[in-house]
């Protein structure tokens, strides 16, 4: 078809309109195909490590331990792996670490560098404490007064998130690792040490069977099973909260692109009714003259799909690995799946595409007349806007091109609102993330030290609150915590959602955490098990309490010594105002009020890279989309542009009376991008709950709004910046020819 | 000394042996407050012409001098300014701004002007005041003129430069529109320059100028003016 040599000619002469519309297509599919790259490779490369290196199902202590023949009966009994492990913590002042014995069975580890343990002089650490510091083979560690050779360096499935205490918000590789010595060194120096049972059940085991006879026959002190192991489980929802972003992203950002280009395609489209009506008037059916602009149509998808999947080559080993500043240092492969490259190509080309063939079949549809007129779309009601009112004839027009073309001012405010959107979304994890940092200790309470004791206790505490604190699980093994606290406690919030003061006395209050991960609420009975002997409680929920941060129930000192059947005055926590250095010297675990914010401090570093990536790419969607949308309203004007410019008006007069209008659609499209990243922020939230069981407030601080205003203002003007030039280059003599009214 | 002094104007478009001379020297000259009428055939170089006097294009050789100012050599904004200063068009197919009313067309142009006429004196003049809050695409051919000269006078121009300003009109409105140029022509002295292929338009002038292949064919002054009612259209 002969009139298929206008494909070159069109796209020639409009490249900055379908670079603009392939760099839009391109950014926002870039973000799903990173996000989902990260997610699918840290998911693959957790699953087969688990796999190969034998990860626990649970991990449990006794207080009888269980001898090597009633191990391979249990084993044999319930049809399942179980596995005795010597552990001992050391402090050496600058660092400290837990010291392990080799597994054969569980939880087995790889060596990242050097070579396994040969002789007693020999160690092992965790590779993430041995990059952090720079530590490798050769190099040597004092443990209890003897410099050890470090053999090599290792990772294990138990630990690929290096959390000190599984309490913990953050990892921690700045002064805390793990170790490896021989078996016969091991004793030496610890003796047996503390003894934990690692299991891994088949699918013929009994979990619940042989967790009962465990705790009848050597009395369980402890039990953790996997999906509550946050050592663990983080590979599985960092894998997660990242194919989740890349959903969401996918969801809301490259569709709000799709219809952004859809909308410009389809103007262009619009401008063209004049040729199609002649050609329709020529004699050219429908159907030729949809495939011929829709041809036209294809380019972005199929050019900005191709790219963004190249560059996605590229891109994925890098921004993947921002994704694993949390982990130890695994090295999963990021690929893009030959299928979703093809997803990305194929479905916003066809989407281009049938938007395209609409848009024609509906000019076709008007009388040809019109179209040869092109008044298709131009109804003239608009036009009548403020036509009576003694104004200047600026001021009309731009009302008129803002009013009067309700189609491009959407466009146009949906550029802005999109190019908010990305960078307050930005803005807003940052914030959110912050905020947890901020609040989280207030709504614990007012103390400033929590100490966390290995060991029961009975007594009080002198310049402390003690505290009793038990694990306990529902029916589906999902662990929360029973506080038993003094019902005058002036260091724990005991405020209720409804800002009364909780009667601890009157029964179990609920923390607003627990409450969304348990499904369970005020008046609700609750039944939940003990860990160990997996005795089943039923208890109404009598209030909640605001703490999004830690999943518990709380009640008084009494209550819960009747609930767990040890003594009213028994603790294994103490809270104080003050430092205590006799408790400090006694915890296993210290919590302080900057304990959140150092954790959310260092999430936020680790997230810098995505969130800087996220930022930038919002700043060039936003100018990429309004360069393309209000280049098609130059496009659209360039009659009237040129007209202007004959009647001997300057450039900057007819740039200020084409386009200040679109000014007045700054604040609204940055107002509601802002309103929609915190109502994405805040769905993102909402499904955080589950992954990360943390509840991270939505936030938006005023200066990260007033950034986001900026940011968009300036993406805005280098976008007005780039389509002056149309204005200067209009041609005056062209447009002679043109209008024909 | 002249109001309107072209000399050895030439304007070339394409290359090679695809170039074609628009025009190829052309000398001529024109007194304050006259009118002229360019005629010629079709592709002559009348609206290229036209289109280097009023500053929309720039000669590859040649000068064109409007009252005493050089037009050759000004740079875009400088030709900018002069447009806005000297000029009126009015063109054949009206060219009005189809989002501004009849008034804001002639408007947009006295905002822009540094000693625009009274706007209602010049609707009134041209007899479109009734059509004020009309827009273009609401008008006749010969009213949709008349706002374009309206237009073009408002600013109160040196030179009103009108290009086939009847070409498509039918011969009432031709008249009509005629008889308003010969009144600006009259009551505000502005120098007229019309191009057209009608020759009976030439009566009207006191200037003929004949363009054939971007040159001037002949140049005569006639005796006396007709006016728009007396010519033969």
């Amino acid at each position: 078809m002969k009139l298929n040599r206008r494909y070159r000619r069109n796209i020639r002469s409009n490249i900055p309109f379908y670079a603009s519309v392939t760099v839009l297509t391109m950014l926002t599919l870039l973000m799903f195909y990173l996000f989902y790259v990260a997610g699918t490779g840290i998911r693959a490369y957790g699953e087969d490590f688990f796999d190969t290196y034998r990860c626990e199902d649970a991990t449990f202590s006794v207080y009888s331990e269980i001898p090597e023949g009633a191990v391979a009966e249990l084993e044999r009994k319930y049809s399942l792996t179980l596995e005795k492990e010597h552990t001992a913590s050391a402090d050496e002042g600058s660092y400290h670490m837990r010291v392990f014995t080799p597994n054969h069975k569980v939880d087995l580890y790889e060596i990242q560098d050097g070579h396994d343990l040969v002789d007693g002089g020999e160690i092992l650490i965790s590779a993430g404490y041995a990059e952090e510091h720079k530590i490798g083979e050769g190099d040597t560690i004092r443990l209890k007064g003897r410099d050890y050779k470090v053999a090599g360096t290792f990772l294990r499935p138990d630990y690929l998130y290096l959390v000190e205490n599984v309490s913990d918000d953050y990892k921690n590789v700045s002064d805390f690792f793990l170790a490896y010595l021989t078996p016969a060194e091991f004793e030496r120096v610890f003796g047996a040490g503390t003894i934990n049972y690692k299991v891994i059940y088949s699918d013929q085991s009994d979990e619940k069977e042989f967790r009962q006879e465990v705790n009848e026959t050597y009395y369980v002190s402890g039990y953790l099973n996997a999906d509550n192991n946050k050592r663990i489980t983080f590979v599985y929802e960092q894998a997660d909260m990242f194919l989740m972003s890349s959903w969401i992203e996918l969801v809301v950002f490259p569709l709000l692109t799709v219809a952004l280009v859809c909308i410009l395609l389809g103007r262009r489209i619009r401008a063209e009714q004049k040729l199609i009506g002649t050609l329709s008037a020529l004699g050219y059916e429908q159907g030729k003259l949809m495939r011929h602009y829709s041809l036209f149509a294809v380019i972005p998808g199929l050019v900005g799909g191709t790219l963004t999947a190249v560059a996605s080559l590229a891109l994925a080993k890098p921004f993947g690995a921002i994704g694993l500043a949390d982990y130890e240092p695994m090295k999963p492969e990021f690929r893009l799946p030959i299928w979703v490259a093809l997803a990305g190509i194929i479905i916003p080309t066809a989407i281009y595409y049938v938007a395209s063939m609409l848009r024609v079949r509906a000019l076709l549809q008007a009388d040809t007349v019109a179209l040869l007129a092109g008044a298709v779309g131009n109804d003239g009601k608009s036009r009548r806007i403020l036509a009576k009112k003694k104004l200047p004839v600026k001021r009309k027009l731009a009302v008129r091109q803002l009013i009067g073309n309700p189609g491009r001012s959407i466009v146009i405010f949906f550029g802005i609102c999109l190019g908010a959107m990305l960078v307050a979304f930005a803005f807003s994890f940052l914030d959110s993330v912050e905020a947890v940092g901020e609040k989280a200790h207030d709504e614990f309470g007012s103390f400033s030290y929590e100490y966390i004791l290995g060991t029961l206790r009975q007594g009080e505490v002198t310049d402390g609150e003690t505290v009793l604190a038990m694990q306990y699980e529902d029916t589906k093994s999902r662990r929360f915590s029973i506080l038993g606290m003094d019902a005058d406690s002036r260091l724990w919030n005991l405020t209720t959602t409804s800002g009364d003061r909780a009667d601890l006395d009157s029964g179990f209050y609920i923390s607003t955490l627990c409450e969304a991960i348990f499904d369970v609420h005020e008046g609700d009975t609750f039944t939940f098990r003990n860990i160990a002997t997996l005795e089943e409680h039923k208890v109404t929920i009598r209030g909640v309490i605001k703490n999004g941060y830690e999943s518990y129930l709380v009640a008084s000192k009494e209550l819960v010594a009747e609930l767990s059947g040890l003594p009213v005055d028994c603790y294994n926590a103490v809270l104080s105002k003050t430092a205590l250095p006799d408790m400090e010297a006694e915890a296993t675990e210290m919590i302080t009020d900057s304990t959140y914010r150092t954790q959310m401090e260092n999430m936020k570093e680790s997230m810098a890279g995505v969130i800087d990536a996220l930022m930038v790419i919002g700043v060039i969607v936003c100018v990429a989309a309004l360069y393309a949308t209000i280049n098609t309203l130059i496009s659209e004007n360039a009659y009237t542009i040129s007209m202007l410019k004959v009647l001997g008006m300057e450039n900057g007069r007819i740039n200020s009376m084409m386009i200040s209008s679109n000014h007045l659609l700054l604040i609204p499209g940055i107002v509601a991008g802002i309103a929609a990243a915190y109502g994405i922020m805040a769905w993102y939230c909402a499904e955080f709950v589950e992954v990360e069981n943390i509840m991270i407030p939505a936030t938006l601080k005023p200066i990260s709004i007033v950034l986001t205003a900026l940011f968009t203002v300036v993406a805005y003007v280098i976008s007005l910046l780039l389509v002056r030039g149309r204005v200067n280059r209009a041609d005056m003599v062209d447009a002679l020819k043109d209008g024909r009214e | 000394m002249a109001f309107i002094e072209i000399q050895g104007a030439k304007k070339q478009y394409g290359e090679g042996e695809a170039a074609i001379y628009a025009l190829n020297g052309i000398d001529f000259s024109l007194e304050k407050g006259k009118v002229c009428v360019i005629l010629g055939p079709s592709g002559s170089g009348k609206s290229t012409l036209l289109n280097m006097i009023g500053g929309l294009d720039s000669l590859d050789s040649g000068s064109i001098r409007v009252d005493g100012e050089q037009v050759t050599g000004l740079t875009k904004k400088e030709l900018t300014a002069y447009r806005k200063k000297n000029i009126g068009f009015v063109f054949q197919f009206y060219n009005l701004i189809p989002d501004l009313t009849v008034e804001e067309n002639v408007q947009v142009v006295a905002e822009i002007a540094a000693n625009p006429l009274d706007t209602e004196e010049i609707l009134k003049a041209l007899d479109i005041e009734k059509y004020r809050y009309r827009f273009p695409r609401e008008l006749s051919g010969g009213q949709q003129q008349r706002v374009a000269i309206a237009r073009a006078m408002v600013k109160n121009p040196k030179l009103l430069l009108c290009d086939e300003l009847t070409g498509a009109l039918d011969t009432k409105s031709s008249r009509s529109v005629l008889r308003f140029v010969e009144k600006v022509n009259r009551e505000y002295g502005t120098t007229t320059v019309i191009i057209t292929h009608n020759e009976a338009i030439a009566d009207l002038a006191d200037t003929v100028v004949r363009i054939k292949d971007g040159s001037v064919a002949s140049v005569k002054d006639n005796e006396s003016r007709r006016s728009a009612d007396e010519i033969e259209l």
